[in-house]
């Protein structure tokens, strides 16, 4: 499976290039040509997996971006002042960026547009190369169709079904079944959990397979896009994705 | 503060040190990797060793009885396979936010220590996230 935009990033990563890739489920930032961070509407940021689970209180990532968000160096900002380990900040921040980018770089999502010049707030941590990232991206695609090939549960609210024999889940799943209300989609509820997106649309895949979660009939609806504050607080130039999700909403209501 | 490079270095100055990677057991995905890959590359030992790795966190086997079981995750710390020529050490990093990494450490078994190894990659893996 290739995705579309690989001769494009394959490109960016030659010639070295610094700056954001903007797509219609999320972005990569790009330093020299290495990817340094990764964001989508998707996946929960790293404030979220840091902010969640208590390990930083919300004023202290609020303080961090505060201090150092203007000079792009918030990572190491929170790894200075002691806020966090060195290898925290990198742990996590590797998760997030790898669980954002497997968002921007789905297969076919709508036009593509690169930014020079761009940089993000958080700053250097650990730079991967663009064809890593890709690789997993696609790597991971494949991982979730092995286990359940009905990308519906991926977006629809998660619905529990009463299990037909005593089936064995592990902790983590238990954990994703107990926020399973009918309403919260996977995303919302890796929200909640201060987990990454992909381990849990991956444990939904899995719940579903083993008949614990009601896999949608039919095609899902189109996701509706969430609201566009990031990428409006981002980039303040006209942004041809954004307007294509507004129209798509627009038309949603007629 | 020792980061995901310096900790795999760290690792790499143990007695028959032959390869280390910290590695993601859900994904599969290796977020850093030193010296060589006991598989095919990099990219495949890490998804192989992470398969092993789940298993032994998710599966009911491994999980711990009794009624005071500690509710930490996962619950496996370390995980050890010896081969006719080789260790490998598997030690889950505990982190305070959501995380499922490992660090995986490959030694000679002519010259490696597996107790010396074992002590030191947990205290490596405690660093790494205690600074």
């Amino acid at each position: 499976m290739k995705a579309a935009l690989s001769p494009m990033l394959a490109r960016l990563a030659d010639e070295r290039a610094t700056g954001v890739l903007v797509r219609d489920r999320g972005a990569l930032y790009l330093a020299d040509g290495q990817v340094v961070h990764a964001e989508s509407p998707e996946a929960p940021g790293i404030d979220v997996l840091l902010t969640a689970c208590g390990r930083l209180p919300r004023a202290g990532w609020e303080e961090a971006v505060e201090q150092a968000g203007a000079r792009n160096e918030v990572g190491r900002f929170l790894v200075d002042s002691g806020r966090l380990a060195g290898g925290e900040l990198e742990i996590c921040h590797l998760g997030a960026l790898f669980d954002a980018a497997f968002f921007a770089l789905t297969p076919g999502s709508g036009p593509t547009r690169f930014r020079y010049g761009v940089s993000h707030w958080i700053g250097p941590v650990r730079p991967v190369p663009a064809a890593t990232v890709t690789r997993e991206a696609s790597r991971r695609r494949a991982l979730l169709a092995a286990v359940w090939p009905y990308p519906d549960v991926d977006s629809a609210p998660v619905v529990p079904r009463a299990p037909t024999t005593g089936r064995w889940i592990t902790r983590r799943q238990r954990s994703v079944l107990n926020l399973a209300d009918g309403v919260r989609t996977p995303e919302a509820i890796a929200r909640a959990l201060g987990r990454p997106a992909f381990p849990t649309l991956l444990d939904v895949r899995r719940l579903a397979a083993g008949g614990l979660v009601e896999t949608p009939a039919g095609p899902a609806p189109p996701p509706t896009p969430p609201a566009p504050a990031w990428v409006a607080r981002e980039y303040a130039a006209t942004d041809i994705a954004l307007l294509r999700r507004l129209r798509d909403a627009l038309e949603e209501s007629l | 503060m020792p980061g995901i490079e310096k900790c795999l270095l760290h690792a790499m100055e143990l007695p028959g040190a032959r390869g280390a990677a910290i590695v993601d057991w859900i994904s599969g995905l290796a977020l850093g990797t030193v010296g060589e890959p006991s598989g095919a590359d990099h990219e495949t030992t890490a998804a192989e060793t992470a398969e092993l790795a789940r298993m032994a966190a998710e599966y009911s086997a491994f999980a711990p009885a009794g009624p005071d079981r500690p509710d930490k995750e996962p619950p496996v710390q370390d995980l050890i396979l010896i081969t006719r020529t080789d260790f490998h050490l598997i030690r889950f990093v505990e982190t305070t936010f959501d995380s499922s990494v490992f660090l995986h450490l490959w030694l000679d078994r002519d010259t490696g220590n597996l107790a010396l190894a074992r002590i030191r990659l947990q205290s490596i893996a405690e660093r790494l996230v205690l600074g």
